[in-house]
C-alpha cells in the first residue's frame, strides 16, 4: 500500500479581498511603470572593475572612467544621467567650462586640466575653494584613474 | 516438516540483502540532501562571519600553487564563497530535499529515479565544493557571486539540477494538472534553476572560447544572480511553506484559490524581476523599469501567501510558542513579508541610487536567505526528518537555540548592514571622503559581525541536533511511501 496523504483545502475560491488587493497593487505598479517609461539608466557598476584599474595605470580610458564614476556613486548627487540634481551641477558639457561660480577662476588659470584638479581636490591649486559637498578624491584615486574619469566626462 | 530455527545451517538461511553502492530506498535521497544541507549550513555561516569580519579588517594574501596558479585570499573571494555556500550549498540542498520528500507523499507514488537522485546528490555537492575552492584560485572577472564558477563547474551543477528535475517530472508530470499547489511551485522553480544554470554554463563556455566584453558578461551575470533568487529560492520556499503549514498545524489549507493566485502572480512576475538587475545606460530604460515594477509587485504573492497560511494556522496558534514546524514556518512568513517589502522599496530608482553598491545589498540578502528561505528550510527539516528517520527530535533546547539564534542573528546582522548601507549612501551624498565613510561604517559592520556570529552558532546547533537525533533519538513511527502503512496521520 502506498501512502497518499493529500492536503485538504477549506475553500476552493478566491475571496473578494484577495482579488481587490491584487488589482490594487497591480494598479500601483502600472502607474509607476507609466511614469518610468523614458529616461536613461546609470552606468552598470561591474563587480571587481576597480581592482585591475588600481593596479594598472597607463593611458586614460573612458570605459574605466565610466566604471569609476559608477563605483564612486557620482550619480547620487549629480543625477542618474549625471545631468545635475538639486544644488549639484550637471556633468554634461564640462568641456565648455564650469557652470559653478567657485570654479571659474580655476578653469581660467588651468583651462586644460581644471576638471582633474577639481576631482583630485588635494592639490595646492584647489586650496581654499568652497567644495560644496564634493569629496576630494586625490587620496583614493590614482592620477591615471582621475584622468580616465576626465576622459569619460569629456566624452559625454 | 517443521524446521528448528536453532539448527539452521548457513545454506538454510535466507540470503542477506546486499547493500547497493548507490542507495535507492524510499526517502534515501531526501535524507542525503538534508544531511548535506545541514553540513553546508555550518560551512556557509562560518564563511559569512568571516566575510563580514573582512569588511571590518581587510586581509589579503596570496600563496603560490602548482602550474603558475596561486591561492588568493581577499574579502571579495570570501564573500563570493559565502553566497555560493549559502545558496547552492545550504538552501538548494534543502530545496532538493523538499522535492524528494513532498512529491511522493502528495502523489501517493514512489519517487522515480531514487538512485539517480542520490547520484545527483554526489554530483551536486562534489561539484560545488570544487567550485568554491576554484573561487580562491581563478580570476573572478566581472561576475556576480552566483555566476563566478568556471564553466565546467556550472555544467556539473546544471547536470545535477537536470537529474533532480527529471526525477520530479517523471514522478509528477501526469498528475500535475490536479496536483497540490506546492508541486506547481516546485516544478516551475526546478525548471527555472535548470534553465538559469544552463544559461550560466553556456555563457561561461562562450567566454572560454571567445573574448567577450566585460559589460555584457556582467549584465547577464547580474540577471542570472537575481533570477536564481526569485525563481528558484523564492519558488521552492513557497512550495515548502504551502506544504509544511497545513501539515504542521494539522489543518486544511484555508483557500486553494489564493494558493493558485499566489502561484500565478509569482509565475508572471519572478522571471521579469530579474530584469531589474540589468540597469545600464546601454539597456533600454523601459526594460529596467519593467524589472523594477515586477520586483515591487512580488509583494502580491508574498502578501497573499502570508494571509492564506496565517488563516490556515487559525485555531492552532499555541503551536507557534514551541520550537516546532509551525514556529519556524511563522518566522519564515514574517521574513517573507518583510523582505518582500524591503525589496520593493530598494527597487525604487531613487532608493537604489542611494543604497546601490553599499552594504544594504548584503543586508537585504541576509534577510531573504537567512530569514525567509532558511526558516522555511528549518520548518521542512523539523517536519521531515522525524518522518524519514523515524526518530523524534532529541533536545528541545537545541531546537529553541536554532530558532532564536537564527532569528536574532539574521535580524540584527541584516538591519545593521542595511542601516550601514543607508548611512554610507547618505555620507557619500554629502561628499564625505571614502576613508571617513569607512570609519563611520565600523560600528554597523561590527554589529553585523556579532549578529551573524549568532547565526553561525545556530548552524552548529542544527548539525548537533541532527546528529543527536540520528544517534540517540527516541523511536517514532511514521508511514513511509512505498511501504505498508497504518499510521498515515500527520504525514
Amino acid at each position: 500500500m502506498t501512502v497518499h496523504t493529500p492536503i485538504e483545502t477549506r475553500s476552493g475560491g478566491v475571496p473578494p479581498w484577495a482579488i481587490g488587493l491584487t488589482v490594487f497593487l497591480f494598479l500601483v505598479g502600472g502607474v509607476y511603470l507609466a511614469s518610468n517609461l523614458a529616461g536613461e539608466n546609470p552606468a552598470f557598476a561591474i563587480p571587481g572593475a576597480s581592482a585591475p584599474v588600481a593596479s594598472g595605470g597607463g593611458e586614460a580610458d573612458p570605459a574605466v572612467g565610466e566604471a569609476l564614476v559608477a563605483e564612486a556613486q557620482c550619480a547620487a548627487c549629480h543625477g542618474p544621467d549625471l545631468g545635475g540634481g538639486g544644488n549639484f551641477p550637471s556633468l554634461l558639457g564640462v568641456e565648455e567650462g564650469p557652470v559653478s561660480d567657485n570654479l571659474q577662476d580655476l578653469a581660467a588659470e588651468h583651462p586644460e586640466d581644471w576638471i582633474g584638479l577639481w576631482i583630485d581636490g588635494t592639490v595646492p591649486e584647489t586650496e581654499g575653494l568652497e567644495r560644496g559637498g564634493m569629496p576630494a578624491f586625490g587620496d583614493q584615486l590614482s592620477p591615471e584613474q582621475i584622468d580616465s574619469i576626465v576622459a569619460y566626462l569629456l566624452s559625454l | 516438516m517443521t524446521v528448528n530455527p536453532k539448527k539452521l545451517r548457513p545454506y538454510d538461511e535466507p540470503p542477506k540483502r546486499r547493500r547497493r553502492l548507490i542507495p535507492d530506498g524510499p526517502d534515501s535521497a531526501a535524507t542525503g540532501f538534508l544531511v548535506a544541507a545541514a553540513i553546508w549550513l555550518a560551512v556557509a555561516t562560518g564563511l559569512g562571519a568571516l566575510a563580514i569580519g573582512l569588511r571590518l579588517i581587510e586581509i589579503e594574501f596570496s600563496v603560490p600553487l602548482l602550474f603558475d596558479l596561486s591561492f588568493a585570499f581577499d574579502g571579495r573571494r570570501v564573500d563570493y564563497a559565502f553566497v555560493n555556500a549559502t545558496v547552492y550549498g545550504w538552501l538548494t540542498n534543502a530545496g532538493f530535499a523538499a522535492v524528494a520528500f513532498m512529491t511522493p507523499r502528495l502523489l501517493g507514488r514512489r519517487l522515480a529515479m531514487e538512485a539517480g537522485l542520490n547520484g545527483a546528490l554526489a554530483i551536486w555537492n562534489l561539484t560545488l565544493a570544487g567550485g568554491i575552492a576554484a573561487l580562491y584560485v581563478f580570476d573572478l572577472g566581472p561576475h556576480a557571486p552566483l555566476t563566478a564558477f568556471p564553466w565546467l563547474i556550472d555544467g556539473g551543477l546544471a547536470f545535477g539540477a537536470f537529474i533532480v528535475t527529471a526525477a520530479f517530472f517523471m514522478t509528477a508530470a501526469l498528475s500535475l494538472r490536479t496536483a497540490y499547489v506546492s508541486l506547481w511551485f516546485a516544478g516551475v522553480a526546478l525548471l527555472g534553476l535548470l534553465g538559469l544554470l544552463s544559461l550560466n554554463a553556456g555563457l561561461g563556455l562562450l567566454e572560454f572560447f571567445f573574448d567577450l566584453d566585460e559589460l555584457p558578461v556582467a549584465l547577464a551575470s547580474g540577471f542570472v544572480e537575481r533570477a536564481i533568487s526569485v525563481m528558484w529560492l523564492l519558488g521552492i520556499t513557497y512550495a515548502v511553506l504551502h506544504y509544511v503549514v497545513p501539515r504542521g498545524t494539522g489543518q486544511p489549507l484555508a483557500w486553494a484559490g489564493i494558493g493558485m493566485l499566489s502561484f500565478l502572480t509569482w509565475l508572471v512576475l519572478a522571471p521579469l524581476a530579474g530584469l531589474s538587475a540589468v540597469a545600464d545606460a546601454s539597456v533600454p530604460y523601459v526594460i529596467t523599469s519593467v524589472g523594477i515594477v515586477a520586483t515591487m509587485l512580488l509583494l502580491v504573492p508574498a502578501s497573499l501567501t502570508v494571509m492564506n497560511l496565517a488563516q490556515t494556522m487559525q485555531g492552532r496558534w499555541t503551536l507557534v510558542f514551541g520550537a516546532g514546524t509551525a514556529a519556524f514556518a511563522l518566522v519564515s512568513l514574517a521574513f517573507l513579508f518583510g523582505a518582500s517589502l524591503l525589496e520593493a522599496i530598494g527597487a525604487l530608482r531613487a532608493v537604489d541610487l542611494l543604497v546601490g553598491g553599499t552594504d544594504w545589498e548584503r543586508g537585504a540578502f541576509l534577510w531573504a536567505a537567512y530569514g525567509t528561505f532558511t526558516f522555511a528550510a528549518f520548518a521542512l527539516a523539523e517536519h521531515a526528518l522525524p518522518r524519514i528517520l523515524r526518530r523524534a527530535w532529541g533536545g528541545g533546547f537545541l531546537s529553541s537555540a536554532q530558532l532564536w539564534l537564527t532569528f536574532g542573528g539574521a535580524t540584527i546582522a541584516g538591519l545593521a548592514l542595511m542601516g550601514g548601507g543607508m548611512a554610507e549612501g547618505a555620507l557619500l551624498g554629502q561628499g564625505t571622503e571614502l576613508e571617513a565613510v569607512g570609519e563611520q561604517l565600523l560600528v554597523y559592520r561590527a554589529t553585523a559581525f556579532l549578529g551573524f556570529g549568532l547565526v553561525a552558532l545556530a548552524g552548529i546547533a542544527f548539525l548537533v541536533n541532527l546528529f543527536l537525533m540520528y544517534t540517540s533519538g527516541e523511536r517514532a513511527d511514521y508511514a513511509v511511501p512505498g511501504q505498508s502503512a497504518t499510521a498515515a496521520a500527520g504525514h
